[in-house]
């Protein structure tokens, strides 16, 4: 297909897909498509009264259709509520891997980007969530994520840990900035003691300058105490950047080389490219968007002695274009052993497993501190035959670490097919919502 | 694996003797000692380890 480019241009185009997305301005369900021209593949998309709309979101890095495979569009007629009516309908097609709590709006940061926003105010009652908990727990198998806001916050947060082991949630995460866990490190203790299985730590840099355009103050000394203060309670940490063009793309290499050197402290790294809801600094233009591929090949690039590309493969428990994994085992502070690989095995070789309880035990196996947990060292470079059965397994349990990442999806690019294959959800109003709908924020003007 | 145990190899009717055994799966290989027969080379893989570190092993690998 030949068309006019912004600029007069005539532009080769070739529409690869049809999909649904919701007008950016008004949020009306619209017909989009994946539409590859110069510079990559775009979702665009055009609201009848709000106009057209394009966003990237592959930049050719790696082949789209390689990497997508036989993921099924989403036809005409189906899904036909999405996303208004989210709270998991029959057309949904996937269970509850993780599922987000939020347990307070205030928060001691003030975020230039923040997809939760902050209200401030609000503050559900301890009885209010315990009742959120005995309605979302599945006895052995929750994950459920503490969220907010700051959950830390709140002086019950312990209790509330502790509820939701007794209701039988399996593992309990804590998503925060880790102020007060470098703060106070006998409330870090509680939360261990309680039953807290990891925590997903903002951490977006290794340079403070960093800290301050994103989180508006220097925070690199807090984080490394709060790693410290979990480390030595047990707790293992996931380090969770957010990653945005022009503050830290080129931190990427450090970031993992900064978690590896923590091992068995931090368990891995969660990369989060950043999303454009919630509270943003403007709306985003081509140039403000970081893909999935691109972020792989800048690993490559930035780390590749650590990590290579082709050990990074798509999430099986979501929609390939919302995430990818790579597990490995730190076998000293600069080398990973890479046990995944793209291609490689993957459970949907496995037809006797929900694609959602598997990951659910992966992601939690590998972030939860293993048997060696209170043992100290956090640089052990102790050199084991990792060929030896009973090493290898050790070692894993111990020195596990995984490459991780999940690009949300906002009004700019939100492709109903990723939605439909959601495994992480929010529970709010008394059900499960895929988090990019909950959070879904229309975009005030173009 | 228990000390006391003797295995006799069905092909070879000689004992088998403790031995340092190789495994690979998904381009990853790994070796354990086990009983192996000292003439023909067969090994004898007791169902705990099949049952046990094996499939640990395996889901290690398979994981996602």
């Amino acid at each position: 297909m030949r068309e006019d480019n912004r600029s007069g241009e005539i532009e080769e185009t070739a529409v690869l897909r049809c999909t649904y997305s919701v007008c950016p301005i008004c949020l009306r369900r619209i017909e989009a498509r994946h539409v590859r021209r110069k510079g990559g593949v775009f979702l665009e998309k055009e609201c009848p009264e709000h106009g057209a709309f394009s966003v990237p979101f592959w930049r050719d890095r790696i082949d789209l259709a390689d990497w997508i495979k036989d993921a099924e569009p989403i036809r005409e007629g189906e899904n036909l509520n999405c996303p208004h009516a989210c709270g998991l309908c029959p057309d949904h097609r996937r269970d509850t891997c993780c599922v987000v709590l939020e347990v307070t709006g205030r928060c001691n940061l003030d975020c230039s980007f923040c997809f939760a926003g902050k209200d401030g105010l609000s503050e559900p009652s301890f009885d209010r969530l315990r009742e959120s908990l005995q309605q979302l727990i599945r006895p052995g198998a929750t994950l459920v994520q503490l969220s907010g806001g700051e959950p830390t916050l709140r002086d019950d947060l312990p209790e509330l840990v502790a509820e939701a082991k007794k209701a039988g949630c399996k593992y309990v995460q804590l998503n925060s900035n880790g102020i007060r866990l470098a703060e106070d490190r006998q409330f870090v203790k509680t939360l261990a003691d309680a039953g807290l299985s990891f925590v997903f730590m903002q951490f977006d840099g290794i340079r403070d300058g960093t800290y301050e355009k994103l989180r508006r103050r220097p925070l690199l000394g807090i984080k490394k105490q709060a790693i410290v203060n979990c480390g030595e309670c047990g707790l293992g940490v996931v380090l969770v950047p957010t990653l945005v063009p022009r503050v830290n793309i080129d931190e990427i290499g450090d970031i993992i080389r900064f978690g590896v050197a923590l091992s068995p402290f931090v368990r891995g790294v969660h990369f989060q490219p950043v999303s454009y809801f919630g509270r943003i600094p403007r709306l985003p233009g081509d140039e403000d968007r970081f893909t999935l591929d691109e972020l792989i090949w800048q690993i490559g690039e930035q780390a590749g002695d650590l990590v290579r590309p082709e050990n990074l493969g798509p999430s099986c428990c979501d929609h390939p274009l919302c995430g990818f994994h790579g597990d490995f085992i730190v076998l000293g502070p600069g080398k990973l052993l890479p046990l995944s690989k793209r291609d490689g095995h993957t459970v949907q070789d496995s037809p006797c497993s929900d694609p959602a309880d598997r990951s659910r035990e992966f992601v939690a196996r590998r972030w939860q501190r293993g048997e060696e947990k209170l043992s100290g060292n956090p640089l052990n470079s102790r050199q084991d035959d990792i060929q030896d059965m009973d090493s290898f397994l050790e070692r894993l349990k111990v020195h596990g670490f995984t490459v991780t990442a999940m690009p949300f999806q906002d009004a700019g690019n939100l492709d109903l097919e990723r939605l439909r294959s959601c495994s992480l959800h929010v529970f709010a109003e008394g059900k499960m919502i895929p988090l990019c709908a909950r959070y879904l924020t229309a975009w005030r003007g173009k | 694996m228990e000390e006391s145990r003797k295995l006799i190899c069905s092909r070879c009717q000689v004992e088998m003797t403790p031995a340092k055994a190789y495994f690979s799966y998904l381009d990853h290989s790994f070796h354990t000692d086990l009983l192996r027969c000292p003439r023909c080379g067969q090994v004898f893989i007791p169902e705990e380890l099949v049952k046990g570190k094996m499939q640990e092993v395996e889901m290690a690998l398979e994981d996602k």
